[in-house]
């Protein structure tokens, strides 16, 4: 059989599929992307068996077949040669052959029937969210999910559906970040725990239409245009965080949202590589943060905000700070707390957001 | 009718006297052990100020006739021995005798017993007399209480811990005895306040396994791979091995013949048995039961049993068999703990690995903080007689040398013969070939500048958004309360929730909320006081600070250096506390012994 593609549809569709293939698996076809032609389309499919991503180009498309592809040597492949058209052709399913411009590369591959078995979520009604929205709201809570493997249930974050709104969360166990926004038509339903893997895939989705959201009973769909994502949902209970999220914080603080960032990124300098921590020392209309290191020195500077409570002194990570404020849009910030020991809550001033917070716990420095 | 009898006189001599009566927990253990000789199918176990104000013990027993009763607090009366024959096959918890009369010594005790229900009697002694004997009503069964333990010996007294080391210690004890009986049930209360409740289960594997997760929780229990063997010497070997890695000494529990002990050489094979069925040096849960003939057994080498003697050397042969048997399909539910090692070919056996982690002389403590190991360099397991590397004197070479001069200011003449496809540093040393891996060189080094920093600074420490809750063994919460004001300086914040669930409010911002966790877990279940756990836990947090900052910094492997360098390397290593292994264990020094290498030559 026969495939001819245009390289430049066919590179755009491809590029996103190298962040699913694992690099270091111990499945061969685990590294490799599925390659099927069909009619007039050209279907392309990765899995790390968490996470599944297919989509497919326009295609001129002589007989049907396919072939599993090493997918970062396939993807160079196509990178390097030149001329508008790609054909691929295929002798059997465990050879390839790639013709363009002048070039021409005989490859091998794995047979379509080694690729495993993409899972379906079923039948389910979806909920449609606008791209640039989930997109929005995904980059404002990332930051907050846990790396710890040990702690699986918060290696992901909670997707959660309510009535004419969608809300996310994610937390590490030190902070956590919550975003909520309206979304139209939006049913009640309980919150499905969506993996990091899946939620980086999903920022790197282009478009401007809406993306379907489905649900069965073990994955999840993401459906954009031609691409759809599927992944596995987390299992595991999410911590109520309702509860955790402070109601009682009665000190206020207001800050432009870029100096506060700029002078803690500038404090923090002087912290070490681990364990790092600044001290926030509010005042009246003013804050020093500052910071010390055995090794390197110490550092501080002060920065105007408005805030007219009791002198309070608190440590921080000024990760979690930057992080936050970074993935932040509006001008303002407002930081609440109560004393040293209890959380610190970033809320914007004036935001899009329905609702968007960040609650810090304090280092004890 | 009486069933227990005076002991002879050169019986009384066979048998070590030793000191029965230490502290509340050695009283529990053998009113515990009275009780299940008595065949007990339910045990209560009350306590008050650890045991220092009140133990009492009730049990659905036998009971005791009046002159029993009597003559049970006298020296050496007991039932369950009567001659040297008799000892040689102990197959009852409790011997000696001495026990009653050694803790009515020293105690207030009030004993009721009853043969059958109403025929009972009291019996009331303070310190030795008798007060008063009279018939009153009482289940069949005993009861006995023991209050203001050491009230006549205040020397005693003293040395007692506080409440809360002497509780745990008696949990323990209590603990010990609801794991290897799950045919009795046990509870133990405290000032009210019920720590441990376990229902008469049965007497079988699955008995077992239930009472396990009764004490420890039930996912504790579901993880565990049953074992059970029966030997030609007549022992049966049974239990569970954990299939998930954990961290050293978390819950490892082993039985000589339903008796908790922590025996030595029990221990070794098993540390022993994982690292070469698992090549890791993380050990997971045992909960080992050795039943053994008593004939076969030595259980009267300690006073308090805590040691064991086996007759045939070849037990230990057959307890790794059956030991790796276990874990090999323990392991088969997870995947490979590390990468396939291929055994060393026999050329390269003839490298020593200086600390290497497994074997070697300071393998076992490798990079623990303060760890005097180092300098013993004569291990039983080194081919080579004696050599401390770091002490011992050699004769000059005439060569230029390497200024190195280790602790004790003495120049050591190694020289410097270059660096292997940048990554290995070549000495030549007066007693043979030295490899020094840079990397971990200056991992070690590094580690070695961080923790003495760290001495001195403060702990961060890190609040939690929602605590961590630890679900633990009625003894492991006991033990992290002991800990606590230790754990706060170190930057972990606890608090106690109903029942025993620990809450990890804040932890050392060094780590990661899940290691945290797993610290606190493992450091629960291991076994000492408080003191040496204390040393313990802070060494581990530095070096899990002081590893991680070290490792990212120290030169990668395929880095060129210059002589100076490598100089300035390897006198710094020499120096350093622990030269022989990197804070994750791995070798840094590789010796290859002139000896060998003429022997290899064929010159020797």
């Amino acid at each position: 059989m026969e495939i001819r593609v245009k390289r430049s549809e066919f590179l755009n569709e491809l590029a996103p599929m190298q962040g699913i293939v694992e690099r270091r698996t111990t499945i061969p076809v685990l590294s490799h992307i599925l390659l099927r032609g069909e009619a007039d389309q050209l279907h392309l499919a990765a899995t790390d068996l968490d996470v599944s991503l297919t989509t497919s180009c326009l295609a001129e498309v002589e007989g049907a077949g396919g072939i599993a592809v090493q997918a970062r040597k396939f993807l160079e492949i196509i990178r390097a040669v030149v001329g508008e058209e790609v054909r691929l052709i295929l002798e059997d399913d465990k050879r390839l052959t790639i013709v363009a411009g002048k070039s021409r590369f005989k490859i091998n591959g794995l047979s379509p029937a080694d690729f495993p078995t993409l899972p379906d979520v079923g039948d389910h009604d979806g909920t449609e969210i606008p791209f640039a929205q989930l997109k929005a709201m995904i980059g404002k809570i990332i930051f907050a999910v846990s790396s710890e493997e040990s702690r699986f249930q918060l290696n992901g974050a909670l997707f959660k559906l309510k009535e004419d709104s969608l809300e996310m969360v994610a937390t590490d166990g030190h902070r956590l970040a919550l975003v909520e926004n309206i979304l139209e038509g939006a049913k009640v339903e309980d919150g499905v725990l969506v993996p990091r893997k899946a939620l980086q895939e999903l920022l790197r989705f282009e478009g401007e239409d809406k993306v379907l959201f489905r649900r069965g009973e073990h994955h999840l769909s993401f459906r954009l245009g031609r691409r759809e994502m599927i992944c596995r949902i987390l299992e595991g209970t999410f911590p109520d965080y309702e509860r955790v999220i402070a109601k009682d914080n009665d000190k206020q603080a207001i800050f432009d949202r870029r100096n506060l960032t700029d002078a803690i990124q500038r404090v923090a300098l002087l912290t070490g590589d681990r364990a790092r921590a600044v001290s926030l020392q509010f005042d009246t209309e003013r804050l020093v943060i500052s910071a010390a290191n055995p090794d390197l020195g110490e550092a501080a500077e002060e920065v105007t905000c408005e805030y007219g409570g009791d002198e309070l002194r608190l440590g921080v990570n000024p990760d979690y700070m930057v992080q936050f404020l970074s993935a932040m849009e509006t001008e303002k910030v407002t930081l609440e707390m109560k004393d040293e020991n209890t959380q610190c809550i970033g809320v914007p001033v004036e935001g899009q957001d329905r609702r968007y917070l960040c609650v810090i716990m304090p280092m004890r420095i | 009718m009486t069933t227990i009898q005076i002991l002879d006189d050169r019986l009384i001599s066979q048998i070590a006297a030793g000191e029965v009566v230490e502290r509340p927990a050695s009283v529990v253990k053998e009113l515990v052990e009275n009780a299940i000789d008595a065949g007990a199918r339910s045990i209560r176990v009350e306590l008050e100020a650890g045991g220092k104000r009140s133990i009492r013990v009730v049990d659905d027993g036998l009971g005791m006739d009046r002159s029993d009763a009597l003559l049970a607090f006298d020296r050496h009366a007991t039932s369950k021995i009567s001659s040297f024959d008799d000892l040689q096959g102990v197959g009852s918890l409790g011997f000696r005798g001495e026990a009653l009369a050694a803790i009515a010594a020293v105690a207030r005790v009030e004993l009721v017993t009853a043969t059958e229900p109403g025929d009972g009697h009291r019996i009331r002694i303070d310190g030795g007399h008798i007060r008063s004997a009279e018939p009153t009503a009482h289940p069949r069964g005993t009861s006995i209480e023991v209050r203001s333990l050491f009230f006549n010996v205040p020397a005693r007294r003293k040395f007692l811990k506080t409440v809360r080391t002497e509780l745990r210690r008696a949990t323990e004890v209590v603990q010990g005895y609801a794991l290897s009986r799950p045919e009795i049930g046990f509870s133990l209360s405290h000032e009210g306040r019920t720590l441990l409740e376990a229902a008469p289960a049965g007497d079988d594997l699955e008995a077992a396994r239930r009472r396990i997760g009764e004490l420890f929780g039930a996912p504790a229990a579901q993880n565990l791979v049953d074992f059970c063997q029966q030997g030609p010497g007549g022992e049966r070997l049974w239990g569970f091995v954990g299939d998930r890695k954990q961290g050293r000494g978390r819950r490892i529990f082993t039985f000589v013949n339903r008796r908790l002990l922590r025996d030595r050489t029990v221990m070794a094979a098993f540390y022993r048995t994982v690292r070469e069925t698992w090549r890791s040096e993380d050990f997971p849960a045992l909960f080992l039961f050795m039943d053994i003939p008593p004939a076969e057994v030595d259980v009267n080498v300690h006073p308090q049993k805590a040691e064991v003697r086996f007759r045939d050397g070849r037990f230990f042969g057959r307890l790794s068999s059956c030991l790796r048997e276990a874990l090999e399909r323990a392991r088969g539910e997870e995947p490979a703990p590390l990468a396939e090692t291929t055994s060393l070919p026999g050329a390269l056996l003839a490298w020593q690995g200086l600390g290497q982690r497994s074997g070697s002389p300071f393998g076992g403590s490798a990079g623990r903080v303060g760890s005097s190991e180092v300098r013993e360099l004569d291990g039983s397991l080194s081919s080579e007689p004696a050599g401390k590397l770091a002490d011992v004197v050699f004769a000059p070479l005439e060569r230029s040398t390497v200024p190195l001069s280790g602790r004790s200011g003495e120049p050591r003449p190694f020289r410097l013969l270059g660096q292997y496809k940048g990554t290995l540093i070549l000495l030549e040393g007066p007693d043979g070939l030295y490899l020094i891996d840079q990397h971990v060189a200056h991992e070690r080094v590094l580690y070695e500048r961080f923790r003495c920093q760290l001495v001195e600074t403060v702990v961060r420490s890190q609040r939690l958004l929602e605590p961590i809750l630890l679900e633990l063994a009625p003894a492991e919460a006991l033990r992290l309360a002991e800990l606590a004001s230790d754990l706060e300086r170190l930057g972990f914040s606890l608090s106690e929730m109903s029942g025993n669930v620990v809450a990890i409010t804040a932890t050392p911002a060094v780590l990661t909320p899940g290691l945290a966790e797993e610290m606190l877990a493992s450091l629960a279940s291991e076994p000492g006081d408080r003191e040496e756990a204390a040393e313990d836990l802070k060494g581990r947090l530095l070096e899990a600070l002081a590893a991680s900052q070290s490792c990212r910094t120290a030169v990668k492997m395929h880095h060129p250096l210059s002589a100076e360098e490598m100089e300035s390397l390897v006198a710094e290593l020499f120096a350093a506390e622990q030269p022989f292994a990197c804070p994750h264990g791995r070798p840094i020094v590789l010796k290859m012994a002139d000896i060998e290498l003429e022997r290899r030559f064929g010159r020797r």
